[in-house]
């Protein structure tokens, strides 16, 4: 699962780890000095006083344990607010695993991936323009209007599929448009945003780029209700700018980028080295 | 004797400095206030800031310190729990709809782009709408016709938010109540018009729409109703004068483009007459000199008001305006050989005169003046001239206006017995000089309106049927002569609104079908088809259809003796002020009332935004111990004004005073801005009879009642210091030599490592400061592409325009042949000044220049003929950027490509950036000016919201704003080269101020595109960087302007 350093998971996995570590140190050095007095005690020994005993807790006795208790309830502070500041840095807006109900239970695992179904047969515009584009009804309804699926619900169409119908107004029964019917479109939830301040285009990565759906957006062919499978961040995006390469000898665009690289025997270069990390490629 | 070597040495770098930074042989200034300032104003306007930053307040004493310390831990502690709640904030659920039948052609995130006509002025101007979505966010004009070419005035621009107007009507009214029933309305009209007592009118605009035309006919056919033509600005004395002279009442075309020699009497034919789109395109044609070719038009401006055409003359001559019969009577007694009796400082008259007859067939002679025995010894001079056939076409007329004064002043004398008053989208309640008797005739009569809005002639109608916008609605034009103009929706209709014609042709008894596809659709098809035998989709597509026009006779029939005798008797000396009345460039006449983008565009002569105004001469002004900013009340002929500012105009006519028409309008808002109420209505003013309209008003007089108006203005603040960002120099000049001023190269050492920008693109613009008229259409194309919002009046005053673009005007005197006075800075004066002890400055040579005048006493003479000089400013990218090195969060980077980059979500508005910009481009977004009730303008509604441009941020506060150079042309230009499999071509990429200019004068491209445009600008002698010496190295040029004049004489 792709994550920043600061995946929160991990950090708080590893923070929880370090408390109970040092706590369970600390209760072994309790445990083990109060079985060594013990022993000491019964063998009649001088008990000489530890390191412990000698140097620290004297002055730890002279401290005053009001401000002890404050100190230690203001590191515990101090920790949770660099925490909460990381978080506000770099957690806000975040929605990674993000797995709204849709108002149609569209079913992914059926279509793109027991089918096999191109992802673009239905995000037509995802190598055209900018959105990869949440498909119309029309598209549904290019299979749906005969694929009624009564077979699975008892000669009933589905009930997800009524749906569908409903908001186009298309009577399963007579397998006709009623023109006189309301129509609205499906108010689908989006999952994957970006802020305002962000422009994404996604015919630059897919038909430019060539990047595979399934590398930004994960398996949806094995999720029953789509999520959002990367976290979107900035420092992601950069991150697979900073190693994938681009085509530069199968686009005529790229010809003098080509060349150079030909002339000083240079393979790959990677979409920052071509200037992919200045601020107005994305920030306009 | 050392001492004095080291000064003589100090003196001469100093002087090779001057000379190098005052290359330019004339001293420019922004206004009088620079000018003639006092040391005081002088700091003022220098100051970055217009307010005086509280100081006290931020430094303290010591004394409240202890307060101090406890507000500090309020506000501290108030702000981080209200950051803590901030950021428990939930993201916000957000959906997505796509379309249930999505058309073919639409794919979400492309622009489609439709002809169509943009309709808010004059009908039919056609335009290409850039589509998003199935609505239009952008207007640019339709490459093709020739009524375009390519371009759109800055009012054409601003048009499309008439569209998102909240002021519209969305739905149908019917005795004050809204009804969403069509058929109601047509019940109630035709309950109206049957139990009409009286005769039926239908008031309208000029028809150019021969499909609204025949509705019009059927309606007036049905209901025996008459057409009455209105319209509020009048070409009648042209019109007049060609029905005299070639029986023909038509307003011809005039070709600027073949012309050599330009005269215009007062016709702002770069601004507003008739169709200064094209006018600007023709004329820019000629005025570019290359080296190939280095000739250029000559241009001779004769008027009284400083217009946008002035001052872009050559040659400008102020006179009073009531004197221009009599001096065109001269000049074609001039030209005839029989010597003309009135002239111009210098002979300039006799001068023209000799250049006219020189140019004969390639010359053009035009006037701005509504009287027609003045337009008749304008054909005459024309006639002499050889120019019908050449520069003036009378086949291809304008189609512009047929309103008939004798006609309309009919039927306002009997309005009041009407039976039913149809109002089509006249206003004349407003604009007619005697609207208000208008207006109390019409209380009694039932009024049917279309207007799209409630405005002062719908104000009491008893139903409003409003109509489409333009862009709703499928018509056909015909704007000039032969010329068809189609018009499409490119967007479903917004608001419950049915086309005139379907309204009309309903009233008028026909059954006219009412659903998505509008009736009118077919009408149109049906028209292209059959009447113009065309393929009606073609020219859907093209946007229009030239047909062949036929032939006027150009035989020059009208009486010049019998016009020049009109001339004579009719010309009354003043007793008062003369008054011409003029439209702005911005405004027009008044049809878009509120809309904010054509207030906000500064002047491109004053640059005063939001007002209209008195302005008036300097020298009249100190005659009468008035200064600027004294507000005034103007009356004369039955007119009156109660209060007006004053505003002092460099180059104005003695004696005349100028009010800009189109303000002063209520229209019917609930929107709470500036421009609710905004300047006065000069209409009154307006000399109408039934022979004509004059736009010159007589006997006016002026009396101050107050002082200390502000005037919103852009140009008040920054010095120019001497500096040298300014290029001018004469023809002869270049021809001599066509690096004449860029002579000097500066040696540039950067403490910076240099960046190879030799790979790849490298951005970069060129502009022609000769081909640049000042129009402004630049300036609001910018606005619409990049979401720049709109401020209001407080805060333009304070100097936080957001103008990405603004275009400086600069003023400088204009030395006529016998004056002796020098005002240039040079060697020579520079030892003469230092032998007296100081140095030559602009005061002491202004204190010279008056000390000239005749009288001896100060008259202000030298203020009656000033040049100007138009500069359009905007980043300038430059690849030593002073503001990419201070920013301390880094918002402000530069790109491999050239661009300076401003990356708004870092910026954390220091502004340090824009304190260090030497050109003052960077704006600072000081209020959220969208979704705020305080900036009450398109941002802070949903419809007027439709207009934002989806691929570039809108801007919260606190953030910095500059010209980006439209970076989101750019990376979509690459990339579709990258889709397309192809390399960039130059156009592919453009900034929406060089689509948007008329004259082309700004070019952009990749200078390492050996093929395109700006690579070849760079080798052009001409181009010159601004402010070069400082070092930024900036990525915009500019060409030298070229006057076509005779060198200054020199002292």
């Amino acid at each position: 699962m792709s994550g920043s350093f600061y995946s929160n998971s991990t950090f708080v996995a590893i923070v929880i780890l370090a408390i109970v570590l040092l706590l369970i140190a600390a209760l072994m050095v309790y445990v083990l000095r109060h079985i060594t007095s013990i022993l000491k005690d019964k063998s009649g020994a001088e008990v000489e006083p530890s390191f412990f005993e000698r140097n620290i807790k004297p002055k730890m006795d002279s401290w005053n344990p009001t401000i002890v208790t404050l100190m230690v309830i203001g590191g515990l502070v101090l920790m949770l607010g660099v925490y909460g500041f990381n978080y506000g840095a770099t957690e806000i807006g975040v929605q990674q695993g993000y797995s709204p109900d849709q108002p149609i239970n569209f079913p992914h695992t059926k279509h793109a991936g027991a089918m096999g179904i191109d992802c673009q047969y239905c995000h037509t515009t995802a190598g055209k323009s900018k959105h990869a584009s949440i498909p119309s009804a029309n598209t549904c309804m290019n299979c749906h209007k005969g694929a009624q699926l009564r077979d699975n619900y008892g000669g009933k169409v589905s009930p997800e599929l009524m749906k569908l119908y409903e908001s186009v107004g298309f009577d399963p029964e007579t397998s006709t448009y009623d023109p006189d019917a309301e129509t609205y479109p499906i108010k689908w939830v989006r999952i994957h945003n970006l802020p305002d301040l962000a422009y994404f285009n996604h015919s630059q990565h897919v038909t430019v780029g060539n990047v595979e759906c399934q590398t930004c957006h994960g398996p949806i062919e094995e999720m029953e209700k789509v999520e959002q499978f990367s976290t979107l961040q900035m420092g992601w995006c950069v991150n697979c700018h900073r190693q994938r390469g681009i085509d530069v000898k199968n686009n005529k665009y790229y010809e003098d980028v080509h060349k150079e690289m030909k002339a000083n025997k240079e393979h790959y270069v990677t979409v920052a080295q071509n200037g992919g990390l200045e601020c107005s490629k994305c920030h306009y | 004797m050392v001492a004095w070597n080291v000064q003589n040495v100090i003196i001469n770098l100093i002087s090779t400095f001057f000379i190098s930074m005052s290359n330019s042989e004339n001293k420019y200034w922004r206004g009088i206030e620079e000018l003639e300032a006092n040391p005081a104003t002088l700091e003022n306007i220098s100051n970055e800031f217009s307010d005086k930053l509280p100081m006290e307040e931020i430094l303290g004493d010591t004394e409240e310190l202890s307060s101090n310390r406890r507000d500090f831990l309020k506000f501290f502690g108030f702000s981080v729990s209200a950051v803590a709640l901030a950021a428990c904030n939930k993201t916000p659920v957000k959906y997505a709809m796509p379309y249930i039948n999505k058309p073919e052609e639409v794919t979400p995130g492309h622009a489609l782009y439709y002809a169509t006509t943009c309709g808010v002025y004059n009908e039919g101007f056609p335009v290409m709408a850039k589509v998003r979505e199935g609505r239009p966010i952008k207007l640019d004009g339709n490459p093709d016709s020739a009524l375009s070419q390519g371009s759109v005035n800055a009012a054409g621009q601003a048009s499309i938010l008439s569209l998102y107007d909240i002021n519209r009507l969305p739905h149908p009214v019917v005795d004050g109540s809204e009804v969403e029933d069509w058929s109601e309305v047509d019940k109630k009209v035709n309950g109206i018009l049957a139990g009409a007592s009286g005769d039926v009118y239908v008031v309208s605009r000029t028809v150019t729409s021969p499909i609204l035309q025949a509705s019009i006919q059927k309606f007036m056919e049905a209901h025996n109703a008459k057409h009455v033509v209105y319209d509020p600005i009048s070409y009648s004395g042209i019109r007049g004068a060609n029905k005299e002279s070639f029986g023909a009442d038509v307003i011809p075309s005039y070709n600027f483009d073949k012309a050599d020699v330009i005269v215009s009497f007062g016709a702002d034919f770069l601004g507003t007459w008739i169709s200064p789109t094209r006018f600007t395109a023709d004329y820019s044609k000629n005025r570019v000199p290359t080296p190939e070719n280095p000739e250029m038009s000559k241009h001779y401006q004769i008027e009284s008001l400083l217009s946008l055409t002035g001052t872009n003359a050559d040659y400008r001559y102020s006179i009073p305006a009531s004197k221009q019969g009599k001096y065109l009577v001269s000049l074609y007694n001039m030209l005839s050989g029989a010597g003309g009796d009135l002239e111009l400082p210098g002979n300039a008259l006799k001068q023209i005169a000799t250049e006219l007859l020189a140019a004969k067939g390639k010359a053009l002679v035009v006037s701005g003046s509504n009287d027609k025995s003045e337009q008749v010894i304008v054909n005459a001079i024309n006639d002499l001239l050889g120019s019908y056939g050449s520069t003036i076409n009378l086949s291809a007329s304008m189609n512009l206006s047929n309103y008939d004064e004798a006609a309309f002043e009919s039927f306002v004398n009997n309005a009041g017995k009407a039976g039913a008053i149809v109002l089509l989208d006249a206003n004349p309640v407003y604009s007619y000089h005697n609207g208000a008797a208008l207006a109390e005739a019409m209380k009694n009569v039932p009024v049917i309106t279309t207007a799209m809005v409630v405005d002062e002639s719908s104000n009491g109608a008893v139903v409003h049927a409003p109509n489409n916008h333009t862009l709703e609605s499928w018509d056909v034009y015909q704007p000039m002569n032969g010329h068809y103009v189609t018009s499409q929706p490119v967007i479903s209709k917004v608001f419950n609104t049915r086309s005139t014609a379907e309204s009309l042709r309903t009233w008028a008894g026909e059954k006219v079908a009412m659903g998505e596809d509008q009736a009118s659709h077919q009408w149109v098809v049906d028209f292209l088809s059959n009447d113009l035998g065309q393929d009606a989709n073609k020219v859907f597509h093209d946007g229009f259809v030239q047909k062949s026009t036929g032939g006027v006779s150009s035989s020059f029939a009208g009486s010049v003796s019998s016009a020049s005798s009109r001339i004579a008797s009719n010309y009354k000396e003043s007793s008062g002020f003369d008054l011409a009345l003029y439209q702005k460039v911005g405004v027009l006449d008044g049809s878009s009332a509120l809309n904010p983008w054509c207030h906000e565009l500064p002047d491109p002569v004053t640059k005063v935004t939001y007002d209209n105004y008195v302005s008036i001469s300097r020298h009249d002004a100190e005659t009468n111990g008035w200064e600027q900013g004294d507000i005034v009340k103007v009356s004369g002929n039955g007119a009156e004004i109660d209060t007006l500012p004053l505003l002092i105009q460099p180059g104005q006519a003695r004696g005349v005073i100028g009010i800009a028409l189109g303000y002063g309008r209520s229209v019917q808002t609930n929107a709470d801005n500036d421009l609710v109420d905004l300047g006065k209505n000069a209409y009154p003013f307006v000399q109408s009879s039934s022979t004509g309209t004059s736009y010159l008003a007589q006997n006016v007089t002026i009396e101050k009642v107050d002082s200390g108006y502000e005037f919103a203005q852009t140009q008040t603040h920054h010095m120019i210091e001497g500096r040298d960002y300014l290029r001018e120099a004469t023809i002869d000049e270049y021809k001599k030599d066509n690096a004449v001023r860029n002579e000097h190269k500066f040696e540039t050492v950067s403490l910076w490592s240099d960046y190879d920008y030799s790979k790849g693109h490298h951005w970069a613009m060129a502009i022609d400061m000769n081909a640049c008229t000042g129009c402004g259409s630049c300036v609001v194309s910018c606005h619409i592409e990049n979401n720049v919002p709109v401020v209001g009046r407080k805060e333009v005053r304070r100097r936080r325009d957001m103008h990405w673009m603004r275009i400086d005007r600069y003023y400088s005197f204009q030395a006529d042949a016998d004056e002796t006075a020098s005002v240039r800075v040079g060697p020579s004066n520079v030892d003469q000044e230092f032998k007296k002890g100081q140095w030559s400055t602009m005061e002491n040579e202004l204190a010279g220049l008056d000390k000239n005048s005749a009288s001896g006493d100060n008259d202000y003479g030298h203020y009656d003929n000033v040049k100007v000089v138009h500069q359009p400013v905007m980043c300038q990218h430059c690849d030593h950027a002073p503001c990419e090195t201070v920013c301390p969060v880094l918002a402000t980077t530069h790109s491999s490509e050239g661009l300076n980059q401003m990356t708004y979500n870092r910026c954390i508005g220091t502004k340090y950036c824009g304190n260090n910009c030497p050109y003052k481009v960077r704006r600072f977004n000081w209020f959220r000016y969208n979704k705020n009730s305080k900036f009450d303008y398109h941002f802070n509604n949903e419809l007027g919201r439709m207009v934002l441009n989806p691929d570039v941020t809108v801007r919260s506060r606190g953030v910095m704003e500059k010209c980006s150079f439209c970076v989101q042309n750019i990376q979509m230009a690459k990339l579709n080269a990258k889709i397309e499999n192809r390399k960039l071509e130059d156009g592919d990429a453009q900034t929406a101020c060089a689509k948007a200019c008329p004259s082309n004068a700004i070019v952009f491209g990749d200078r390492n595109d050996p093929n395109s445009r700006i690579a070849k600008m760079y080798k052009n002698d001409r181009s010159y960087k601004m402010l070069e010496e400082v070092g930024t190295d900036p990525s915009v040029l500019y060409l030298t302007k070229i006057r076509n004049r005779k060198e200054e004489v020199q002292s």
